[in-house]
């Protein structure tokens, strides 16, 4: 779970709050959830004109269906079931479309705002690099496996909401997790290690 | 032995203090563009604004308290109603039919019958004489409704 980030139910409060008109709520709902909804979109997809018309789909189903509202399980859970579906249309639409295999199977760089160069100071150049790295990897994981790991990073959802959210049993869910674990942690591991450079003897 | 090792890695990562999650948490955090955000927060202000939504589960209630009274009153209507009533009178009865051979006498309004006929002929006459002769008619089709069946001489 992110630092700071509430899914308690008064997030269910909130949305509840805005379903009877209370605007405010929604300012505070949209607060707390705009960032890692965004983010979640974002390295989902991995395109940045998809992920924001998702972002505002999903916000507008999230309106469009305040009346029917019931908070029958966390918020987050409720609010990421509708993104996860919006993704799920948007792959859909991008196969129909393009008649082949959807982009997310590409491994392609993932699309996130390059750090400007007067941020990147020598100190920090390997810590930068390290975090492409990250982003790179997570984008080269299966769209399911890294759907599960991008839930669980930006919302902190457990393993059994991960699973509500994408519709897939526990079991699914937990495997697609731990696939992707496995797949980061051995794809980091090289540049975690200290580099060990061989002994050079000179005569 | 490897297999062991990665169940041990992810309930870690489970537990939330995986170095992996705090690498990813040290990740740039994009945001959604300003218009973006202006975008959604007018559309929710304007569904806010608006009615508040027809809830259609409040609702509900009412609908089945509405449907159970009618649902009640239409059964008391039945069982205790007149036509329950009549049909405790349901026996069978004898009923008396006149048949009569010409047209039925028909009925005259009370008052034209308490009028003396031949006195009403001579009015009738009088009128004729004094040559208004619409009264008169409008008198003799009076009378005749009172007494379809009397019998008036040639003269009159």
């Amino acid at each position: 779970m992110l630092p700071g980030m509430d899914l308690s139910d008064d997030d269910a409060g909130l949305m509840l709050r805005y379903k009877e008109g209370d605007a405010a709520a929604f300012c505070a709902l949209y607060a707390e959830y705009k960032g890692p909804l965004y983010r979640y979109l974002l390295r989902h997809v991995r395109n940045a004109g998809a992920a924001a018309d998702l972002f505002q789909e999903v916000w507008s189903r999230l309106v469009a269906t305040r009346a029917r509202y019931e908070p029958r399980a966390k918020f987050a859970t409720f609010l990421f079931h509708i993104a996860h579906n919006c993704a799920v249309d948007f792959f859909r639409r991008e196969v129909n479309l393009r008649g082949e295999v959807p982009a997310h199977e590409h491994h392609e760089p993932p699309l996130e705002p390059e750090v400007p160069e007067y941020q990147r100071p020598d100190r920090v150049a390997e810590f930068i690099e390290q975090q492409s790295a990250l982003l790179a990897a997570v984008a080269a994981l299966p769209q399911e496996q890294r759907e599960a790991f991008l839930l669980r990073e930006e919302t902190g959802l457990t393993v059994e909401e991960i699973a509500r959210v994408t519709d897939v049993p526990v079991e699914t869910a937990k495997s697609r997790l731990r696939y992707a674990i496995r797949k980061l942690k051995k794809s980091l591991s090289p540049m975690q290690e200290p580099e060990v450079l061989p002994l050079r003897t000179y005569a | 032995m490897p297999e062991k090792r990665v169940p041990d890695e992810f309930d870690e990562y489970l537990r939330g203090d995986s170095a992996l999650s705090r690498q990813y948490r040290r990740e740039s955090a994009p945001a959604p563009p300003h218009a973006l955000d202006r975008l959604v927060l007018r559309q929710a202000f304007r569904s806010a604004k608006s009615k508040a939504p027809l809830q259609s589960q409040s609702l509900a209630p009412l609908a089945f308290a509405a449907s159970v009274l009618l649902s009640v009153a239409l059964v008391l209507a039945i069982v205790f109603g007149p036509q329950a009533a009549r049909r405790a009178d349901d026996k069978p009865r004898v009923l008396q039919v006149s048949v009569y051979k010409t047209d039925p006498p028909r009925a005259a309004p009370a008052s034209l019958r308490e009028r003396n006929p031949a006195a009403w002929l001579e009015d009738i006459a009088a009128l004729r004489r004094a040559g208004r002769d619409r009264e008169a008619d409008n008198e003799m089709r009076r009378f005749r409704s009172a007494y379809p069946d009397y019998l008036i001489s040639v003269s009159e």
